[in-house]
């Protein structure tokens, strides 16, 4: 047996993605168009692009047991695609991994049998059930004895402290209380390994706090946990170590501290800008000095989040007030920071988490 | 068969897995099942209506077609060998219906997991995957059986259809068209989680049903190409056997053609339900279509 919980050997993923006519044409940087056929025989059959996408590409890692593992990265980067394969859910199109020491493509059940996971949120347990009924179900098809099961479903809802609400139908609970008792029904058999795919996802701050203390009580208990999240400060909080994941691939791995130190020579400059236009992008990013520049919507009309690196941020500042306050844009709000994980995606990719 | 991971360190699996567990999370799948199907009154409700609303209207058009005196049912019970034109009508929608709500409920049973998003969370326990499909099948397999109760029971209140012949025979013919009718939904499900649309499949089969198999009037009135196509489809035989059974009394020699081939019918859905299901779950685990709506 393996001393290493979670090893992914160059997995990669494939999908066969179908474009209908009138839709993008250009398959994207992860595809590759293969066909344009219209079957002349068929009255119904439209002209649908086929392009092969590659969801994950190569993707390596190795995790200890007892630690926690993020992949950060933004939505379509992969992470889940990833997470799908090592719990057996998805066949991969290349390479290999292993969970507690078993095979993910010849040992399925024995990496089942291991595992615990939280995929799909609040929708993974039954609405019509209540929190008790699906805890047992649940136990059911983990194999687990039912003298334990009883136990195990008794204790787990007090632990996600949904005793007092146990027997009410789970369409009642708010999105917190049924992520919980989605991860009540992950730990049902007390897993080794827990896979945790945007396990914050939608929930309201509070909930989200919940989840990440149980996330570090489980990691304190000894198990070792995959947390996918576009959340930074999630992973930079809960990690041990990060993966990077974009467009399938993993691009930095490190611990949270490592990772940002990678950046520590540059100044991050963090700026709200009203009228933003993205011609005022290539104007800043000629400034001598700037290194990096990545933007993202805020949800008013035009009012954007600017984050920018530059070697050194007292000789750039006058340059960049100067470029802002003219042709209707205005600097709303800027502050120098303390790199995050998020600056150090802008630094290896060139665009926000968020984009 | 039991197997047990077993980590260096730190928390160890309680999941055991032998043959007993396995038959637990099939019996835990049929509970499920059974607790939902309990929380639709609406679902209760229509096991009572429909047994009388769906022949009603074919009854009422005999009864309108037969003149005033039955007179015109002289011809019907010369090619049927019965003037219980109820009875008749009553066994024909009844096969139909049974055959109907398969489709619909255990057709559509891992598409609605999957729509819910609940089947990639079953999908991921170390349980044999057929058994999700074969719990959900054994629930509605328990509603059909209270629903043809029912049936009968209202025939004879509402209609006053009178039953007779064998019971251990009419429950014989109902037992060996449980294959087919159950393979054909097993592969209905399969086919279904690809396609993702079940509507149009269930049309299209309850039609050819109830065109090609008699459910109210005999077969022998169709055109001979229409024999052809009768004679490929399992309720054909269903229907002619317990119609026989229970309007003419007839013994197990005069049915055994019909159970020889609702045998073979059998046994040939469930394979190819069984196939079809293995073939979609590897097809789900290259596409990603389990996790998809």
């Amino acid at each position: 047996m393996t001393e290493w919980a979670i090893e992914a050997e160059n997995l990669v993923k494939k999908f066969d993605r179908k474009v209908m006519a009138g839709g993008e044409d250009n398959p994207g940087k992860n595809g590759e168009k293969i066909s344009a056929k219209k079957r002349r025989w068929w009255p119904f059959s439209s002209r649908a692009t086929h392009s092969i996408f590659t969801a994950v590409n190569g993707v390596s890692f190795k995790i200890e047991r007892g630690e926690v593992f993020g992949l950060l990265g933004p939505n379509g980067a992969g992470k889940s695609t990833t997470i799908r394969m090592l719990c057996t859910l998805l066949e991969p199109s290349g390479g290999t991994g292993r969970l507690n020491g078993y095979d993910i493509q010849k040992q399925a059940n024995q990496v089942r049998q291991s595992l615990g996971a939280v995929l799909g949120g609040e929708r993974s347990v039954y609405w019509k059930l209540t929190a008790r009924e699906n805890l047992e179900y649940f136990a059911a098809l983990y194999h687990i004895p039912p003298e334990i099961a009883h136990q195990r479903v008794k204790m787990l809802l007090e632990r996600v402290e949904l005793t007092a609400r146990a027997d009410e139908l789970v369409e009642k609970f708010s999105s917190g209380m049924k992520q919980r008792v989605a991860i009540a029904r992950s730990l049902l058999s007390d897993p080794p390994i827990i896979l945790l795919d945007e396990p914050t996802l939608g929930l309201d701050p509070q909930a989200a706090r919940h989840v990440r203390a149980m996330v570090n009580e489980l990691k304190a208990e000894g198990h070792t946990i995959l947390l996918t999240t576009h959340y930074m400060e999630e992973a930079d909080q809960l990690s041990d170590r990060i993966g990077i994941i974009d467009q399938g691939k993993i691009i930095a791995l490190d611990t949270p501290a490592a990772l940002k130190r990678r950046i520590s020579q540059s100044d991050v400059i963090r700026m709200e800008i009203s009228g933003w236009h993205d011609d005022l992008a290539g104007v800043l990013k000629a400034l001598p000095g700037i290194e990096t520049l990545a933007t993202s919507h805020m949800g008013s009309d035009s009012l954007y989040e600017v984050n920018l690196h530059a070697s050194n941020s007292r000789q750039v500042l006058p340059g960049i007030i100067e470029n802002i306050n003219q042709n209707g844009t205005r600097l709303v709000n800027m502050n120098i920071v303390q790199p995050t994980l998020e600056d150090v995606f802008i630094s290896l990719t060139g665009k926000a988490l968020r984009d | 068969m039991t197997s047990i991971s077993k980590p260096l360190s730190g928390p160890r699996s309680l999941s055991r897995r032998s043959l007993l567990s396995e038959f637990k999370a099939l019996v835990a799948v049929f509970r499920r099942e059974w607790i939902i199907f309990r929380r639709y009154p609406s679902w209760i409700l229509a096991l009572f209506i429909w047994p009388v609303i769906f022949p009603a209207g074919y009854i009422l058009s005999g009864r309108a077609l037969s003149g005033p005196d039955g007179s015109g049912l002289a011809l019907f019970a010369k090619a049927t060998g019965t003037h219980d034109f109820i009875g008749y009508i009553a066994v024909g929608t009844t096969i139909w219906m049974w055959q109907n709500v398969v489709l619909w409920n255990v057709g559509t049973s891992l598409r609605n997991e999957q729509m819910r998003g609940t089947l990639e969370s079953n999908w991921l326990s170390s349980t044999w995957r057929f058994s999700f499909l074969l719990g959900s099948s054994m629930t509605q397999l328990v509603t059909m059986l209270v629903f043809l109760v029912i049936s009968a029971l209202e025939f004879g209140l509402v209609f006053g259809v009178q039953f007779h012949g064998n019971v251990l025979l009419l429950l014989l013919v109902l037992l060996v068209s449980m294959p087919s009718i159950y393979g054909l939904g097993f592969a209905f499900a399969s086919l279904v989680i690809n396609a993702r649309e079940s509507g149009s499949f269930v049309q299209l089969v309850r039609g050819l049903v109830m065109v090609f198999c008699g459910i109210t009037f005999p077969i022998s009135f169709l055109p001979s190409w229409m024999h052809g196509v009768a004679d490929w489809l399992p309720p054909t035989y269903m229907i002619h056997a317990i119609r026989s059974v229970v309007l003419t009394g007839a013994s197990l020699t005069a049915i055994w053609p019909d159970i020889r081939m609702l045998l073979l019918f059998g046994a040939a859905w469930l394979v190819i339900g069984y196939l079809l299901f293995n073939w979609m779950e590897r097809r789900a685990r290259r596409t990603g279509a389990i996790g998809q709506y």
